[in-house]
């Protein structure tokens, strides 16, 4: 205790020194936090954005599916997903994908055709409710559409607009028919924004010549489950189909998950605690000069090494305690700030990242461990930056620091 | 080679010092012989460059002789690590500066527990001893006052405390009238003589101030680098002092 109240009142022999690294501190300190919580906000979004809109936390295909969309390559007997998902109330999707020619008068576009069910789309999932006009589809939408942005950007197609249909049928007739824009999707992923027509299931069926066929489960736990738990329970129960989790999905998610947290962790918060620690060093280092002959005093008088070497560390520890304070609440509030609010881009365009479209307005997300990590970094910074001084304070000759004239 | 007896307190056995290196030495100190006993109270004087602060340091273990053996109450100190020097320090030596050279930042009461704290007295032991030294010493009521708010003399009574408090078994003084007036210096000086009747603590004072030699039990002429006479007349030590 009387070594911090001495390392206390050392720290305010120089006020204005004390007060401006102190500064240097908090505002690093406050900087790594508000910088982790946004870039926590971004990666959680990418996350439930991958898994919430659309992708689900597993997917099953037949095998094969992904390599070529035949839409022959259909799943069977899969009464067991969907037992397995309603005894853990796990939300189940079930998809059906055909190509096909989209027109509007003499516009017209090579489309991907979505069988739905929209009651457990819009139960599920999040992109049946990013709508930017008119309405997503209903038990009811019988030759309705729901077109992504750019294709009805591309085919000058507004709600209400007549499309005509062509693609080829599963028993090799052709299909068409006229189709009604019922409402046209904000940006939620390039490929669904150029070339996404959604209809319902029967109507697929009945396009493409199909018995209830499906292509694609997404199953979303909303957290509930991890992936890999989901992907293991199902792998079990299906044999001959591909269960692959959004991280084999979308292996760009999740390396940019592991990227930026490693980029985070290292380059930003590097950077930021060699600073503050320099700072610290400094000063102590300043302080220790200014000092050199009290240290000799006090070696002269019995204190040992290890006693100046500790006395000068608790400088340091008591700097970057009221330090890290002052900048944990500073960037703790910008952070919920952010959080609530986040930072406006939506004027700036999409903000768009891999094929995903993330929300323009960017918030942050604050959780116990945006503090944890710069205040550990810092207070171990800082001990070992004052470790140089102190070693200097321990090291002196008392004879020659008695009489030291700095 | 003489034998340690148990009321030695200091054994300077041949001492040497030297300052510089290759053709450039200056010998501080050329083979002195010296031994201090419990209670004495011991001037050492001489002119500038005689070696007096250089053999203060090497007695108080705060410098390393070049040759020779310094035993302090039976410990050859010259064989002794940093940290053990540091913990012989501690417990045997207490310090009086020319500047008083007291910590800024503790007060009066702090400065004097600075050491009772570094041997690891509890705090109850601590405040008993300190309070019950700077009454002894005349601070009774300045305990909270820094030492920017004391004057010079006050401030070498605070130091004095806080070289006595642990009850070492010898106080090294340094010129410790040379920064206060003929009166204060008469009163610290009237007060470590109390301190040596009382405690029986060992003194060396290294001075040029001739004031000092009154209170001597001995006096000590140091003359380049070598110990030139003891037991001289007044008028002796005057001129000594002054050559």
């Amino acid at each position: 205790m009387k070594m911090v109240k001495i390392s206390w009142r050392n720290l305010w022999r120089n006020a204005t020194r004390t007060n401006i690294t102190i500064t240097a501190v908090a505002l690093c300190v406050a900087i790594l936090i508000i910088f982790q919580a946004l870039i926590i906000g971004l990666i959680e979004k990418a996350v439930s954005n991958t898994t919430n809109l659309l992708v689900g936390e597993v997917q099953i295909h037949a095998n094969g599916y992904l390599d070529d969309r035949s839409i022959y390559k259909s799943l069977g007997n899969i009464e067991k997903v969907r037992a397995f998902a309603r005894e853990n109330n796990i939300g189940i999707v079930e998809r059906s994908y055909g190509f096909g020619l989209i027109s509007s008068g003499k516009k017209s576009a090579g489309t991907q055709f979505w069988g739905i069910n929209p009651e457990f789309e819009l139960n599920y999932f999040d992109f049946a409710n990013n709508i930017d006009e008119g309405e997503f589809l209903s038990e009811t939408s019988l030759n309705k559409v729901v077109l992504g942005k750019k294709l009805a950007r591309s085919l000058a197609a507004e709600i209400g607009t007549e499309l005509v249909v062509f693609v080829q049928g599963a028993d090799g007739s052709l299909g068409n028919d006229l189709f009604y824009v019922s409402g046209i999707l904000k940006n939620i992923a390039d490929d669904i924004d150029r070339g996404a027509a959604m209809i319902l299931k029967d109507d697929f069926d009945i396009l493409f010549s199909t018995n209830n066929i499906v292509h694609e489960i997404a199953l979303n736990s909303k957290g509930k489950f991890e992936a890999e738990e989901i992907q293991k329970n199902i792998s079990s129960k299906l044999k001959d189909a591909s269960v692959m989790t959004w991280k084999q999905l979308m292996p760009f998610i999740d390396s940019m998950v592991d990227q930026m947290s490693a980029f985070m962790l290292t380059m930003f918060s590097l950077i930021f605690t060699v600073a503050a620690s320099l700072g610290v060093m400094n000063t102590l280092l300043m302080s220790t000069y200014d000092r050199m002959k009290e240290f000799g005093v006090i070696r002269a008088i019995g204190a040992t090494p290890w006693r100046i070497i500790r006395q000068v560390s608790m400088e340091a520890i008591l700097l970057t305690t009221l330090a890290s304070i002052i900048g944990v609440i500073i960037g703790l509030g910008i952070s919920l700030y952010l959080q609530v609010y986040g930072i406006d881009f939506s004027g700036k365009g999409n903000l768009s990242f891999g094929g995903v479209v993330f929300d323009p307005i960017w918030k942050a997300s604050v959780s116990f461990k945006i503090v944890l990590l710069p205040v550990v970094l810092m207070f171990v910074t800082s001990i070992v930056a004052s470790l140089y001084p102190a070693s200097i304070a321990a090291r002196i000759k008392p004879v020659e620091a008695i009489h030291y004239k700095p | 080679m003489s034998t340690v007896k148990s009321n030695e307190i200091v054994l300077l056995q041949n001492i040497k010092k030297d300052y510089g290196q290759g053709n450039v030495v200056t010998e501080a100190l050329r083979g002195v012989d010296l031994k201090l006993v419990k209670g004495d109270f011991t001037v050492m004087m001489g002119p500038s460059g005689s070696g007096k602060s250089t053999l203060l340091n090497i007695i108080g273990g705060l410098d390393r002789a070049t040759s020779g053996k310094t035993i302090i109450n039976g410990q050859d100190i010259g064989i002794l690590s940093n940290k053990a020097l540091s913990l012989m320090r501690l417990n045997n030596i207490g310090f009086v500066f020319q500047n008083y050279n007291l910590i800024p930042v503790l007060t009066a009461y702090e400065n004097a527990e600075y050491v009772l704290m570094l041997q690891g007295i509890n705090p109850l032991q601590r405040r008993e001893k300190v309070m019950s030294l700077l009454q002894e010493i005349g601070l009774d009521g300045l305990e909270n006052r820094f030492p920017r708010e004391l004057s010079g003399g006050q401030q070498q009574r605070v130091a004095i405390a806080r070289a006595v408090a642990s009850d070492p078994q010898l106080v090294l003084a340094d010129e410790i009238t040379a920064n206060v007036d003929s009166e204060t210096a008469q009163s610290l000086l009237e007060l470590m003589v109390s301190l040596n009747q009382n405690n029986k603590t060992t003194f060396l004072f290294s001075t040029h101030d001739p004031a000092v030699i009154k209170f001597a039990k001995r006096v000590i002429i140091l003359k380049d680098g070598n110990i030139s006479n003891e037991k001289l007349s007044s008028v002796e030590i005057e001129e000594s002092t002054h050559k």
